[in-house]
Parts: structure tokens; C-alpha cells; sequence
């Protein structure tokens, strides 16, 4: 249930710890509004800390209530930061682009994967994106012959009867991910649990040895089994940090950070300091340090010079 | 005090301005309660409309697409789908079945009722009429303090405790099911035979207290026989056997597990009510009856039940109401798969708990947004329909015993 917990103490605004620490000369102060995803609330608020330690002038408010409330806001101008777990469709770039004139600016600030987990006992150990389409929807965009409902027709005999299926709710980005990714578009069939967190799909596959659920990678826990994704000649792919990195592992994607910032002009100050930590390796550590994994060298290193952030000493 | 020696008929004056000023006030509050309930229902519909006339950003939503089966969508759930992002993103609106969650609403309000509602009426009609005055007063505030359980605690408990437990002992609990009736039943039994000295030691108004011991070893017996009745009317293996012969599936959070915490939740306001109700009823009733010469039984059943049957009656619509809106047991407890199955051991997915897991995500003023939004109306419309319902029932049922002296 720490989803949930999550999101009750998010929604409420969470202000990072001021620290003091004397050591920055530029000195930056204000406050620091970002609203969006819930998947990433830890993320920012770990950033907003050590924002706060390196500028003690600045403070982060978060408000994490998932990644759909980002657009509005950040068209409204209403916040500064827009954390999302998934890019931004047309109509909310759409909506944005026509109040302003210009798109919003993305960047990705970490990468995350969505694992396949099944009962630490269960002796399967990898699945075609197609397997996994014919277990999770009843649509088989993938192009699947048959729909998997029963454990023996993965070829398994340990875990008798019906597939007991786990995942998030409607609408959240990972299920949205999901969709798109293991689906191929496609829908889920109804009989799909949802959770209302990935810790709360965890939780349930961990208790049952025949269901199998999808989660956010920094959820896994060693109750659980992660599948790898088995591709067209057989080979497996693990979602390992390498893997994820360099989208081997298909279910991966990014995790966004989007500012309002017009065509040729330069960050304010506080966003500036902001995403200077952000893309920093310090900044790249902290997505370590919660389970996601670190955008690769060059992504990061692009990024920097786009914003014109100096390189030296990051 | 300055004005103590003033004269009477200021003072009346004074006293009848504070009751004018008193009446203003419960009327105001009256009226400003159905104002805010009039505000509510109207703030529901107005954000409903623009679904059904729909301008070039919202494709219009049809009556037939909300409540009908829609053809080709799938044919395992005969049509009846909710997934309104997959319907969104594939440009087909086709798949925002509310049936499915009205379904979910009232299957688990009805499993969560047949469950309370025996449990609470027994209960209160034993500790209204048969119980020793001592344990009810310390009986009836423990059960009352039930109430203040936080539908959070209890759905965390049915959905990660309880569901997983009863999933690996299916054969165990049918089993106590199965022995908890006749257990009882034999108990009355046996209790009539037992020698009088042994029968003034265990008096009938105690029942409740020294009844649990017999409970428990009645529990532990159907937990021993569980393997002998699965192996003898299973053919060894009960969740198979439900999927053979009845073609049912088990789910881990179902029917039964929502009906069971719900049924927790729902069971202390009943009984409170109920026992209040029967504990109304003048005794001067039950001692007339009896002295023609009617049993306990014979009172109860027919004097003192129909004379207290409005406030019963209300009391289970209470009920009714809560299990309609309870969101967070649902939520936790159910596993949230939009099914319509008659299946107790399906899982199933409540309005509420849709509305509660749904709106945060769906971006404001959306076509999702919208729908959650007409949800709700439904939601709303429904136990505004349950209350109105149980007053009309409750008004007609009063006036018809009032000549008894029934209390309400």
C-alpha cells in the first residue's frame, strides 16, 4: 500500500528539508513549483533535497498527482517543473503550443522499466512480447493464435489452472506503457486485477504462486521473479540497469521532466541549478539509488549542452 | 446577570426571541444541508451534459454505448466492456460499459448485505430480548466501537490478509461454514439436556459468553475434517473440483472475500440500529402476549418483530446505503476487474472504487474525466434512491403499527 500512503502524502505539498551549507558562491533563492507524476515523486524530492544543499536559497514544492496533471498546469502556468512518466500526447502539446507559441521543452531526466514478475517459485523464466500479449489482452494485436488463459499452455505443468492476472489501474502511465509496449495498442482483457501502485501488484503476486503482474522496475523485490523478454531467436533479455539503458529490454522507457522555455532564451536561474543537479552524475546517482536507471553518457551529455549547462566538474 | 429582577413578561419575551432565534437557526442548517445536496447533484449533471451533446472536441457518447452491449467488442463479456482509455486511444468509444461497475456496485453490496444483515438481526434481537442486562452493556459498546474501524484498516486486512488465506484454505473454510449452523443448532440441543444445576450455571442470557469455547471447537472441528470432505466430495482437491464440475474460477480477492469485510463494516451500524429498535418495543407488548399464553418465539416473531419492523427496516437500509459508497474496502478487496459474473469467487470492480482509482489520472475535462464524473451522478442518484426508498417504507410501516406503540 505505499502507493497509496504516497500519494496521500503527496498530494499534500511536500517541502524538502532546508540544510544549510555555505559552499555554492552563485547564490539562487525562491521557491521551485513542479507538478505531475506520482512514479516520480520520490525522484523529485530526493532532487529537491539536494537542490537545497547545494542552494540552500531554494526550496522544491512537489505536488505528485500523476502525469496528466502536468500539461494543464504547466500550460496554466501554474508550475514551473512538469515531472511525467510518459512524453506528452498531441492535444496536451497542442494545448500548450497554442497558449504560448512554442512547445514545451522535454528532457528526459532517467530511464525506467516496466518488469514482468511472476511467484518466486514459478519456474518460468522468459516470454515473447507476443506470449505476453496473448496472456494480457484478448485483442492479440501482437499476432498471437491463441489466447493464453492456463498455466499448461506456457508448457508448464508447476502452477496448475488459470493465469491470474495483476496490473495497474486505468489511465496511470504505466498501464498506459503497457498497452502500448506488450499489447501492441491493444486492450487488456477485464478480468485484469488493478492496483492502484505497483508495490500493491507486487504485494499481490508475491502472496499467489499462479499470478503474474507488471510493475515499475524500482518495485521489484526478491518476493518475486522477474521475466526476461525472450525475442525472436531466443535470446533473453534481463532487465538489467546495462539493458534498460540501451533499450534492449523493449518494456523500457523514459521519464520526463518538461519546462516552459521560449525558443533561444535562457533557463532561470532557479531551473537552471535545477536541472544542473539533475543531469549531473550526483543527480544520475539519486535515479540509481531509488531503483531506476541512469540516462545513458551521451543522452546526459547531449542534454547538458543543449541547455547550455557547463560541463566542467559534472 | 443584570437582568434577574427584570419582570415576567420580559423575560418571557426574552425566552421566546432565544426560541425564535433557536428555530432560525436548525431551520437554516435544514435548509443549507439540502442546498448543499442539491448543489452536489447539480454540479454532476451540469459537468455530465457536455458528454451527451457533443461539440468538436468530445465525441458524443450514446445512451446505447453506456448501458448496451456493443457488438464486436468481445464476446466473453457479452459486449459489456468499462476501459475508457483503451477507448480513447484507439478512436472507437465503444468500451464504457458502466454496466459492468453497477453490476460490481451492487454485487458486492448485496454479498456484503446477506452477510450482515442475519448476523446483525440475530444479534440484536438476542441481545435486545434474551440477554442478561450485565453483558449487554458491555456488549453493545464493543460492537458499537466496531463502527469507528476505518474502511482503510478493514480492506487492508480483507485484501492482504484475509483473501490470501482463505485462497489457500478454500476447503477449510467451507468446511467451518458448513459446521457453523448445525454446531449451533446442536449446542440448543445438547443445552436442553444438560442436567438443571449444570443448566443454572450456563443461563441462557450468557449464551453469548460461554458459547465461544463451543465456537472455537466447532471452528477447529471443520478445520480437521476439511481434508476428509475434500477428499470425499472434491475428489481431493476443492478448487479443481469448482473448476471441472462447476466451471468456476477462484479468484484471490473476490465476491465473497468484498461481502465478508463489507459485511464487518456494514454489520455494527445495523445491529445498532436494530437493537435499538427492539429494545424500543414496550414490554408491556411481549408480557401481554405471554400471558396468553404465547412461547418466547411466538412473542418475538410475531409481536415484537412487526412492532419494531420500521426501525429494522431502516436499519438495513442504512446498511444498504454504506455498502453502495464504501469505497476503500472495495478498492482494496476486490482486485478491481470489471467483470459481470454470477460467480461469488470472481473478483468485481464497484463505481466508487473506479471513481476513486480513475479521477486523479484522467485529465480534466476530458471524455474520461467526464464519464467518472457520470459515475458518480449514478452513484449518487442510486443511494439517494436506497434513502428515499427506506423513508417512504419506514413512514408507512410506523403508521401502520403505531397503534401497537412500536418504537422507530
Amino acid at each position: 500500500m505505499s502507493a497509496l500512503l504516497r500519494r496521500c502524502l503527496a498530494t499534500w505539498l511536500l517541502l524538502a528539508a532546508c540544510v544549510s551549507s555555505p559552499s555554492q558562491a552563485t547564490e539562487v533563492a525562491g521557491t521551485l513549483g513542479a507538478m505531475g507524476s506520482d512514479t516520480m515523486a520520490g525522484l523529485m524530492l530526493r532532487w529537491g533535497e539536494a537542490l537545497t544543499r547545494e542552494h540552500p536559497g531554494i526550496r522544491l514544492q512537489l505536488q505528485a498527482s500523476g502525469s496528466a496533471s502536468a500539461p494543464p498546469a504547466l500550460t496554466a502556468g501554474t508550475t514551473r517543473l512538469g515531472p511525467m512518466s510518459r512524453p506528452m500526447n498531441a492535444a496536451e502539446r497542442d494545448d500548450f503550443i497554442a497558449r504560448h507559441g512554442y512547445p514545451p521543452r522535454e528532457l528526459a531526466v532517467a530511464r525506467d522499466a516496466l518488469v514482468v514478475v511472476v511467484h518466486r517459485h514459478n519456474p518460468l523464466d522468459s516470454l515473447t512480447l507476443r506470449e505476453l500479449d496473448a496472456i494480457f489482452s484478448d485483442t492479440r494485436r501482437c499476432g498471437a493464435d491463441e489466447d493464453l488463459t492456463r498455466w499448461r499452455q506456457l508448457g508448464l505443468n508447476a502452477p496448475e489452472g488459470r493465469i491470474r492476472l495483476h496490473g495497474r489501474n486505468a489511465a496511470s502511465g504505466t498501464q498506459g506503457l503497457f498497452r502500448r509496449l506488450a499489447l501492441c495498442g491493444g486492450v487488456f482483457r477485464p478480468a485484469v486485477n488493478e492496483h492502484p501502485g505497483s508495490a500493491a501488484v507486487v504485494a499481490a503476486v508475491t502472496h499467489d504462486p499462479r499470478a503474474i503482474g507488471y510493475a515499475g522496475l524500482n518495485h521489484l523485490t526478491p518476493g518475486v521473479k522477474a521475466l526476461a523478454r525472450r525475442d525472436a531467436e531466443g535470446a533473453r533479455h534481463f532487465p538489467t540497469p546495462k539493458a534498460v539503458q540501451r533499450g534492449d529490454y523493449e518494456l523500457s522507457r523514459n521519464l520526463y521532466l518538461y519546462v516552459n522555455l521560449p525558443p533561444g532564451e535562457r533557463l532561470p536561474a532557479a531551473e537552471r541549478a535545477f536541472l544542473d543537479l539533475v543531469l549531473s552524475s550526483a543527480g544520475q546517482a539519486i535515479v540509481e539509488e531509488l531503483g531506476f536507471v541512469a540516462l545513458p553518457e551521451t543522452t546526459r551529455r547531449r542534454q547538458r549542452r543543449e541547455l547550455g549547462l557547463d560541463e566542467a566538474g559534472r | 446577570m443584570p437582568n434577574v429582577r427584570s419582570s415576567p413578561s420580559a423575560r418571557r419575551r426574552l425566552r421566546q426571541g432565544r426560541d425564535r432565534l433557536a428555530t432560525l437557526l436548525v431551520t437554516a442548517g435544514g435548509l443549507g444541508v439540502i442546498a448543499a445536496l442539491l448543489a452536489i447533484g447539480l454540479f454532476l449533471a451540469v459537468e455530465v451534459v457536455p458528454l451527451f451533446w457533443s461539440s468538436d472536441a468530445m465525441p458524443g457518447v450514446t445512451a446505447q454505448a453506456l448501458w448496451l452491449p456493443q457488438p464486436g467488442v468481445d464476446e466473453a463479456t457479452l459486449g459489456y466492456r468499462w476501459d475508457p482509455t483503451a477507448s480513447l486511444a484507439t478512436d472507437e468509444v465503444t468500451r464504457i460499459s458502466l454496466l459492468p461497475l453497477a453490476w460490481g456496485t451492487l454485487e458486492a453490496a448485496a454479498w456484503a448485505l446477506l452477510i450482515a444483515v442475519p448476523l446483525a438481526l440475530a444479534a440484536a434481537a438476542h441481545s435486545a430480548l434474551f440477554m442478561s442486562p450485565r453483558l449487554r452493556s458491555r456488549l453493545k459498546p464493543t460492537l458499537e466501537l466496531m463502527e469507528a474501524l476505518p474502511g482503510v484498516v478493514i480492506g487492508f486486512v480483507a485484501g492482504l490478509v484475509l483473501a490470501p488465506w482463505v485462497e489457500r484454505h478454500l476447503a477449510e473454510v467451507l468446511a467451518m461454514v458448513m459446521l457453523l449452523v448445525p454446531g449451533l443448532l446442536l449446542a440448543g440441543g445438547l443445552w436442553s439436556y444438560l442436567p438443571s444445576r449444570l443448566q443454572q450455571r450456563l443461563p441462557l442470557g450468557w449464551a453469548g459468553l460461554w458459547l465461544l469455547p463451543w465456537l472455537v471447537g466447532v471452528l477447529a472441528v471443520g478445520v480437521a475434517l476439511a481434508p476428509w470432505l475434500e477428499a470425499w466430495m472434491f475428489d481431493g482437491n476443492l478448487r479443481r473440483w469448482l473448476e471441472v464440475r462447476l466451471g468456476l474460477d477462484v479468484a484471490v480477492r473476490n465476491a465473497m472475500i468484498v461481502g465478508m469485510a463489507m459485511g464487518f463494516a456494514v454489520m455494527p451500524s445495523v445491529y445498532a440500529l436494530a437493537e435499538d429498535a427492539l429494545a424500543g418495543v414496550p414490554r408491556s407488548l411481549a408480557e401481554g402476549a405471554q400471558a396468553l399464553g404465547a412461547t418466547r418465539w411466538q412473542t418475538f416473531v410475531r409481536v415484537v418483530l412487526p412492532a419494531a419492523s420500521p426501525g429494522i427496516f431502516a436499519a438495513v437500509m442504512i446498511g444498504a446505503g454504506r455498502a453502495v459508497g464504501e469505497t476503500m474496502i472495495v478498492l482494496m478487496a476486490s482486485g478491481n476487474a470489471a467483470l459481470m459474473s454470477w460467480n461469488p469467487l470472481d473478483g468485481l470492480r464497484s463505481l466508487a472504487a473506479t471513481i476513486a482509482i480513475e479521477l486523479p489520472e484522467a485529465g480534466p475535462d476530458g471524455l474520461h474525466y467526464r464519464l467518472l464524473l457520470l459515475a458518480a451522478l449514478l452513484l449518487f442518484v442510486f443511494t439517494f434512491l436506497v434513502n428515499t426508498l427506506a423513508e417512504l417504507v419506514r413512514t408507512r410501516l410506523r403508521r401502520r403499527y403505531r397503534r401497537l406503540g412500536g418504537g422507530a
